[in-house]
């Protein structure tokens, strides 16, 4: 029986990935010493008391990116089995398919530059 | 007579198991060491760049702190704060070392030396090395601290932001390799190496990389003179530590896919592939502390703009030429 896969390796190193970090946590604790504070354990706020929550509801300017992202890297991976089969046969038939799938995601690009995100309001005049 | 014996328990257990426990203790301590050199090699360089000694107390040249510096931390109290919650807390520097720790299991370190050469090696990496975005979420929202927060919000959507030329820099590589195995593509460059015939996806990719490791111009998740330390704030000891640990394993394995990728990996004349490997993986290490002692911060709206408006169309275009030189 083989118990080796092609990807077994990576599944052990994952799991001593996580072993190694508890055990280096484990020692620690053991090792580490511990205080008794009143502020010790408060939440770190350049030393004043913290204000409310960090879980506030504010708005990342960015979070169009993600979006953007999103669409991008599907398509992206699109493209890996085309670049693994591209050289197979002699002809320009995929370079042009290669040509047109790219074009659109540059359209994309072009798309959301028109429409203003990569362009950030100032906020303070 | 060790030779039989060695023979005799690969029988029971097989060739393939020694294979992965070698490669295991061996990737383990090259992690190790690498972490304690480059700490020491940081604070040495940046020392030199601005006419100081650096460290110099422990050991000759000061070679013994990193060692002092870890016998500290392992003694550091682990504190956690009262505000945090708890699960996301423990858990965050638990899984921020399996994406740096499988990124090495397809490295090739010389022609034979390789825990396993995996066909879709490529692929391997690029998911391991962006799952290291999940463990900098994690610790953000688990700390319940602002500058956590808003730390790992920019990491995220800078590691995003520069996942993108990276994945089309590697796909003008892969193009011409026509494989997705790591030791086939450093195969592939037995005679030229990439960074000749695509010295514009190695620029892309090298920018992008530095990018992902959070390294100086681009290290505004952790801005100290705005968010402390980013998105390890409330972490001390030893889980501040291995924060630390993955970090600096990251700007290694990030120079060793350059080495691989474009410079050749393991190849060289005369000296054996692994001096080869190494030597260059550290030449770019040192390009890379180099940078931080060089370019100012870039601002945030400027180093996400420098991605989409520039990066990516850039390897847009290097995609396109590469792919109509090897067809027309």
């Amino acid at each position: 029986m083989n118990i080796f896969t092609e990807y077994t390796q990576v599944f052990v190193f994952a799991v001593v990935a996580i072993i190694f970090t508890l055990v280096a946590v484990a020692i620690a604790y053991i090792l580490s010493p511990r205080t008794q504070g009143k502020k010790t354990f408060a939440t770190y706020e350049c030393g004043i008391e913290p204000f409310g929550s960090a879980w506030i509801r504010y708005s990342v300017h960015y979070y169009i990116y993600a979006l953007i992202f999103i669409a991008f890297d599907v398509d992206v991976l699109y493209l890996f089995p085309v670049a693994l089969s591209y050289t197979r046969a002699a002809r320009s038939y995929e370079f042009y398919s290669l040509l047109i799938f790219i074009l659109i995601l540059g359209l994309a690009i072009a798309y959301a530059w028109g429409k203003g995100v990569f362009t950030w309001k100032r906020r303070v005049q | 007579m060790t030779e039989t014996i060695v023979n005799n328990i690969a029988d029971v257990i097989g060739w393939e198991t020694i294979r992965t426990v070698v490669g295991l203790v061996g990737v383990l301590v090259v992690v190790v060491v690498n972490a304690l050199v480059l700490t020491w090699a940081e604070r040495k360089v940046s020392a030199h760049m601005q006419r100081r000694i650096g460290p110099k107390e422990v050991g000759p040249f000061g070679l013994l702190q990193p060692i002092a510096d870890t016998v500290k931390l392992l003694a550091k109290e682990l504190l956690t704060p009262q505000n945090v919650e708890k699960p996301l807390y423990y858990l965050a520097p638990v899984i921020v070392f399996i994406p740096v720790l499988v990124s090495f299991v397809v490295i090739p370190f010389d022609a034979r030396l390789q825990v396993k050469d995996i066909n879709v090696g490529v692929l391997v990496i690029l998911a391991f090395s962006s799952l290291s975005v999940l463990s900098i979420l994690l610790a953000g929202l688990g700390s319940n601290n602002k500058y956590s927060l808003i730390g790992s919000v920019r990491s995220i959507a800078q590691n995003i932001a520069y996942e993108i030329p990276l994945l089309l820099s590697l796909l003008s590589v892969v193009l011409m390799a026509n494989s997705l195995s790591l030791r086939d593509i450093v195969e592939a460059q037995k005679g030229v190496w990439y960074v000749f015939s695509q010295p514009i996806a190695f620029l892309i990719f090298f920018i992008a990389s530095v990018a992902e490791t959070n390294r100086t111009p681009f290290d505004l998740p952790e801005a100290e003179s705005e968010l402390v330390a980013g998105f390890h704030t409330e972490y001390s000891g030893m889980r501040f530590a291995l924060f630390f640990l993955a970090e600096y394993t990251n700007v290694f394995i990030v120079c060793a896919m350059t080495t691989t990728f474009f410079l050749g990996g393991y190849q060289g004349p005369i000296l054996p592939g692994i001096i080869w490997f190494f030597a260059k993986t550290y030449l770019l290490v040192f390009v890379i502390l180099w940078f931080r002692w060089t370019f100012p911060r870039v601002r945030f709206d400027q180093l996400l703009n420098f991605s989409w408006k520039l990066l990516i169309p850039l390897s847009f275009l290097n995609l396109i030429v590469t792919g109509g030189l090897l067809k027309l």
